[in-house]
Formats: structure tokens, C-alpha cells, sequence
């Protein structure tokens, strides 16, 4: 893949000193080789700063959100895995089509910054592909005003639900076992959630004080209702971009149960993908029709 | 210098823990790496550099119960908790994580308030730590005051000499502990190392008195965007240790009153009863936490509270580097 990066510069300039847009969101270099985090530029002369190289592995949707009532328009890089998330957000209606201006990056995978550190690499050709881009199905960008680099081939192959096939091939109270060991860990940091396009609710249940949702002391009753909670409430609305597992400092496979949930909602309701089109009807548990089998509905 | 054999570590570690003593060493369990306690069998990981959660659990817990309530007959009655007075050894602590505890030490113990819980437990803890030969990519201690290979503060210092492990008493609890160890030591051939070369540097000088007037300065803006707004950078520091007071009711009429670890990178954090916010959005919330790493405790304690041991700047997820803030702040000019 050529670097797009002098391409991206330009438009991003351009765009700066148009005035079509307020802000950039994308990436620069970091102190460390393998870190490439998210850059916010409004002036024209800061666009030298972007880049994308490997580790320009961020999603940089969900700060969309922390400017959605300030009537800014923002110009925002998007590989395919942000696309949706993009679109997820767009159909939760948290911001206008028209205060982004979308700029996609078709994208052959990225590395993961712990990885490259854990692996002991000194340069990226060391370093392992990042675990979520492993099994991508939306290399390029799905919403966009316009593109910049040529589409690539997704590369996923195998089976996308081989993961949660694992899980289910384990008697209940392997699973229990399984799973009280992963939750046991979690810091409640709340990383997974804030990084999560799904998770776009203006107040979150769990920051809810009076009266208190979500207890603070941390065990693995707590850690448990957060973590089944927040999984159903991305139920038909997680696209997959595998944000939280990769943000998460302990390691939980936060996406192994997100797949499960995709897989039952596929077999239920499917096919269906989450943030794909961004005028499709709501996801299959956000409607309802009268004709429903199930009584309660 | 007196040193121990490698081989002889197991029989070494079943000493020390023998008597009854919490042994916490380096270990991982479930993926990660953390300081448990060593049972006869268990895989340490001494070698592994810095672990990804830091000691401090071990003296601050992430919840602990301060007092249990039970009202009957229009009676309340409470009853305070005290720590368990179990003696504790922290072996394999790396100097970094020792400055550490010595910040937890100034705040729990020193200006006026004497936090019970935390005295107990840190009076019944001895720490041995383990001097860095290698800095991993994300370390900088020595740019905040640190030194890899000494830990003043500990009871014992141990060095990695290959073959062996080089050990000096720093305390006299130390001391009377060498002595429990006695029949494995024997001189060893080497010397105490020289440090490897830190990948990661700045100029931490006068960054205390920089900030303090830099409380509505631009950089303010460029920094805070980017944050997430999660707590990971302070809850995997060996310094942070602010806390929230919760109840639990277990009963009508019962229950007890909580401490738990809380994060000024929370929202909630700074919310007021009437709903006010001082620090409405995350950029208040950033150079609160900035500022009180690098100004407000060095003005309090005379010390940072950044020990430079690298978890923040190799585990936040959008790259929020402490070294790199330092340094654009060292280059701010505050006569523009």
C-alpha cells in the first residue's frame, strides 16, 4: 500500500483553509515508533503532523460525540472498521450527516501497539498484524465524501465465529469458569465503553449516581452486570471494529461474547450487519412489527 | 557483594514465605501480570520487567470495608474494620514502585492524618526489591528523580547478576530477614551492575513551578482531545490513589461503609450533590490530573507523583505520553 499521507495532508489543508470544516481528526507519529494516536488540527499549517503509517490503528468516531451539540463540522479519517462505526452513530442519530465531512482510508490491516512492545520488535515489519484485523470484513470504507487510495481485499478468512465456537463446545460450567476468570480481572476502567461507537447514550447508566445502577465496588457480581449489560445493550448495534478488546489493559475478549451475540442475532433475525448501510431500517432489536410470533411483543 | 544462587530461588521463596508470611511476588495469572502471593509450585516472573499492575493493591486494595453499621431498637451501632495485620513481603518490586509507595506513604501517613488501614498494613510489610538492569522502551525514571539500580526506601535490594542474585540489607528489618536466608547465600563474584540506556528521556527540572502558572494555558486544549475519558492510566499507576467512600446495605437495617479506588478521569468523579461539575468536560479533568502529578505534590511532598515507571504511557490506548507533555511544557514560553 502506498503512504497516502501527502494526499491526506493536502486535502486536510485545503479543507482547514476553506473553512468547509473546523477541526481534523487523524493521526500523527507518537514519541515511540509504534505509536501513531489520534491528532485534532484546526489550522492549516499543523496538517505536516498526519499520517498514516501501521499503527494508525484508532477508531476516531467515538469523538464525534463529544462535540455533538457545539454545531462544529469536523473532517474525519475513516478506515472501513470506523466507516461502521461512523454509521452506527449516524443512525443513532447522535450527529448530523453534515457536520462531518468523511475522508476514507481503504485499509490492509494495522498493528497493535502493545503487541509491537510485548513482541520485543524494534520495527513494524516485526510486529504480528493487530488480532482485530484479523478477521475483517469491510477493509474500505463504507460512507465517505471521498476516498483516498485504492480498495483493497478483505482478508478475514476461516471462520468468523471460530472463537465463540470454542465457547460453545464448553459444558456450562466450563463457561461459568471461563468467564468468572476474565471478569474477575476487569478494572472497570470503562475503556471498552467509552471507546465503543455503539456506546453513544449522552449519560450511561453506569455514571448514574443517584440513585446508583451500577455499584462501585469492584467484584466479579459488579464487574459481571457491567460487562452482560453493556454486551446486550450493543446487541444488533457492535460493528465489529474490536476497539474494546484491544483498548482493554487486561486482556477480557470483550468481542468473543459481541460475536456470540452477532452470530445468535444472525441466526434469529439475519443476515444482518451492523453500520453497513446508513439508510437501512433500525437494527433488528432497535424495531419491532406487530406481526411478531413472540406474545410479549 | 553477598549473593543467592538462581537455583536455589524456589527454596529461597519457601523461606521467606514460611511462618506464615504473605509472599507477593511477580506473577502471571489470567494474562496478567501482577504481584500475588507465592505458593510452593508458582511461576514467578522476575525477569519480565515491569508488571502491569503495580504493587499497590497490596496496601490499597481496589475496595476495603472501613467500618460495618447495624442499627436496632433506634440504636446505630458501628463497628470500625482494621486491617489485617498479616505480615507481608513484596519481592521482586522494582525502585520505580518503591519511590512509589513512598508517595502513598506521604500521603497516608504525614500532614496531620494518619490513615489506620493503610499504617497497619504498611507497618507489617517489607519490601525487596529488584533493581533494573535493562529499562524497558516505555521507563523513565531516571528523568523524574529515579534511579533503575537503587531503591531507597527498601529493606533489601537484589540485582540480577546472571547466575545469581546480588543482595544488600538496606534496613534492619532487612537484615534480621537475610538472616532467615542465611545457609543459600554465599559471595558472589559479581558487582553491583551498571544500568542500561533509557529509550524514553526528558527534562523534568522545574516542571513544578512552570506549571503552577500555566493553570489557563493553551496547552490545555491541544492535550485534553484526544483522552478517552476512561480510568486506565489511574488505575495501572503505582501512585494514584484516590478513592470514593460507598455503602452497601446487606440488610434493612445493615451493611457496611466502603473505600474503593476512583479516577479523577471520571465524570462522576468531580460531581458535586447539587449536580455542579468543577471540572465539566475532560479537558478540566486532564490537567487536573497533569497538575497533580507534576505540581500540586511536588508542592505538597516535596517529590513528584510521577515515578516514571512507563505502565500510562505503554497502556493508554490513544497514546497519551507524560514524557512528551513534559517536554512541550518545558518549551512553553510564559512571557509571550
Amino acid at each position: 500500500m502506498s503512504d497516502p499521507s501527502g494526499e491526506m495532508r493536502e486535502l486536510a489543508k485545503k479543507l482547514l483553509e476553506n473553512g468547509e470544516v473546523d477541526r481534523i481528526i487523524g493521526w500523527e507519529k507518537g514519541n515511540l515508533w509504534y505509536q501513531s494516536p489520534p491528532l485534532f488540527i484546526t489550522r492549516a499549517e499543523e496538517t505536516d503532523r498526519l499520517v498514516f503509517d501501521d499503527f494508525a490503528i484508532n477508531s476516531l468516531v467515538t469523538y464525534l460525540l463529544d462535540e455533538r451539540d457545539s454545531g462544529k463540522k469536523t473532517g474525519i479519517f475513516v478506515k472501513g472498521c470506523d466507516s461502521r462505526g461512523l454509521v452506527r452513530i449516524l443512525q443513532d442519530k447522535q450527529i448530523a450527516r453534515e457536520s462531518v465531512y468523511v475522508i476514507g482510508l481503504p485499509c490492509s490491516g494495522k498493528k497493535d501497539p502493545r503487541q509491537a512492545l510485548s513482541s520485543g520488535a524494534s520495527e513494524s515489519s516485526q510486529v504480528p498484524p493487530a488480532a482485530k484485523c484479523e478477521e475483517c470484513l469491510y477493509p474500505n470504507p463504507v460512507i465517505y465524501d471521498v476516498i483516498i487510495g485504492e480498495a483493497v481485499e478483505a482478508k478475514a478468512k476461516g471462520d468468523r465465529f471460530a472463537a465463540v465456537k470454542e465457547i460453545e463446545a464448553k459444558t456450562a460450567d466450563e463457561k461459568y469458569a471461563y468467564w468468572t476468570s476474565q471478569y474477575s480481572k476487569c478494572l472497570r476502567c470503562l475503556a471498552c465503553r467509552n471507546v465503543c461507537p455503539a456506546c453513544n447514550c449522552r449519560e450511561c447508566a453506569f455514571d448514574i449516581s443517584k440513585p446508583r445502577i451500577l455499584a462501585k465496588e469492584n467484584n466479579l457480581s459488579h464487574n459481571m452486570v457491567y460487562h452482560l449489560t453493556r454486551a446486550f445493550h450493543a446487541a444488533g448495534r457492535c460493528v465489529e471494529c474490536g476497539e474494546c478488546e484491544r483498548v482493554c489493559p487486561m486482556g477480557i475478549p470483550i468481542m468473543q461474547l459481541n460475536k456470540k451475540i452477532i452470530k445468535e442475532i444472525n441466526d434469529l433475525f439475519g443476515p444482518y450487519e451492523a453500520g453497513v448501510k446508513l439508510d437501512e431500517t433500525p437494527p433488528p432489536l432497535g424495531t419491532y412489527q406487530t406481526s411478531d410470533p413472540e406474545e410479549f411483543m | 557483594m553477598q549473593g543467592i544462587a538462581k537455583q536455589d530461588l524456589n527454596k529461597v521463596l519457601e523461606t521467606l514465605s514460611g511462618g506464615g508470611a504473605a509472599l507477593l511476588v511477580p506473577m502471571e495469572i489470567d494474562g496478567v501480570t501482577r504481584f500475588a502471593r507465592w505458593e510452593q509450585g508458582a511461576k514467578t516472573a522476575l525477569g519480565a520487567g515491569n508488571t502491569l499492575l503495580p504493587p499497590k493493591e497490596a496496601l490499597f486494595p481496589q475496595n476495603e470495608k472501613v467500618f460495618n453499621y447495624e442499627m436496632s431498637n433506634e440504636e446505630a451501632k458501628i463497628v470500625p474494620s482494621a486491617a489485617a495485620a498479616e505480615e507481608t513481603i513484596i519481592l521482586g518490586i522494582r525502585p520505580c514502585d518503591v519511590r512509589a509507595i513512598q508517595a502513598l506513604d506521604n500521603v497516608f501517613l504525614t500532614k496531620d492524618y494518619v490513615d489506620e488501614l493503610y499504617k497497619t498494613r504498611r507497618r507489617h510489610t517489607l519490601l525487596i526489591a529488584l533493581g533494573c538492569t535493562q529499562p524497558a522502551p516505555t521507563c523513565f525514571c531516571s528523568s523524574v528523580g529515579g534511579d533503575p539500580l537503587q531503591a531507597e526506601g527498601a529493606d533489601i535490594m537484589l540485582w540480577d547478576l546472571g547466575e545469581t542474585y546480588g543482595l544488600e540489607a538496606l534496613s534492619d528489618k532487612g537484615k534480621d530477614l537475610l538472616k532467615k536466608i542465611d545457609k543459600f547465600m554465599s559471595k558472589s563474584r559479581g558487582k553491583k551492575p551498571a544500568a542500561g540506556k533509557f529509550s524514553l528521556e526528558v527534562d523534568s527540572r522545574g516542571i513544578a513551578e512552570k506549571l503552577h502558572n500555566m493553570f489557563e494555558d493553551p496547552i490545555w486544549d491541544r492535550w485534553y482531545q484526544k483522552c478517552l475519558g476512561c480510568g486506565i492510566c489511574t488505575f495501572i499507576c503505582p501512585t494514584c490513589h484516590c478513592f470514593d467512600m460507598q455503602e452497601k446495605h446487606t440488610g434493612q437495617w445493615d451493611g457496611y461503609r466502603y473505600r474503593c479506588w476512583d479516577s479523577c478521569m471520571f465524570q462522576e468523579y468531580s460531581l458535586m450533590a447539587g449536580g455542579h461539575n468543577p471540572r465539566p468536560t475532560k479537558k478540566e479533568r486532564l490537567r487536573n490530573r497533569f497538575l497533580h502529578k507534576l505540581c500540586f505534590f511536588q508542592e505538597r511532598y516535596g517529590m513528584l507523583l510521577c515515578t516514571g515507571c512507563g505502565r500510562c504511557v505503554r497502556e493508554c490506548p490513544v497514546g497519551m505520553d507524560i514524557t512528551k507533555f513534559i517536554k512541550e511544557v518545558s518549551e512553553v514560553s510564559l512571557n509571550e
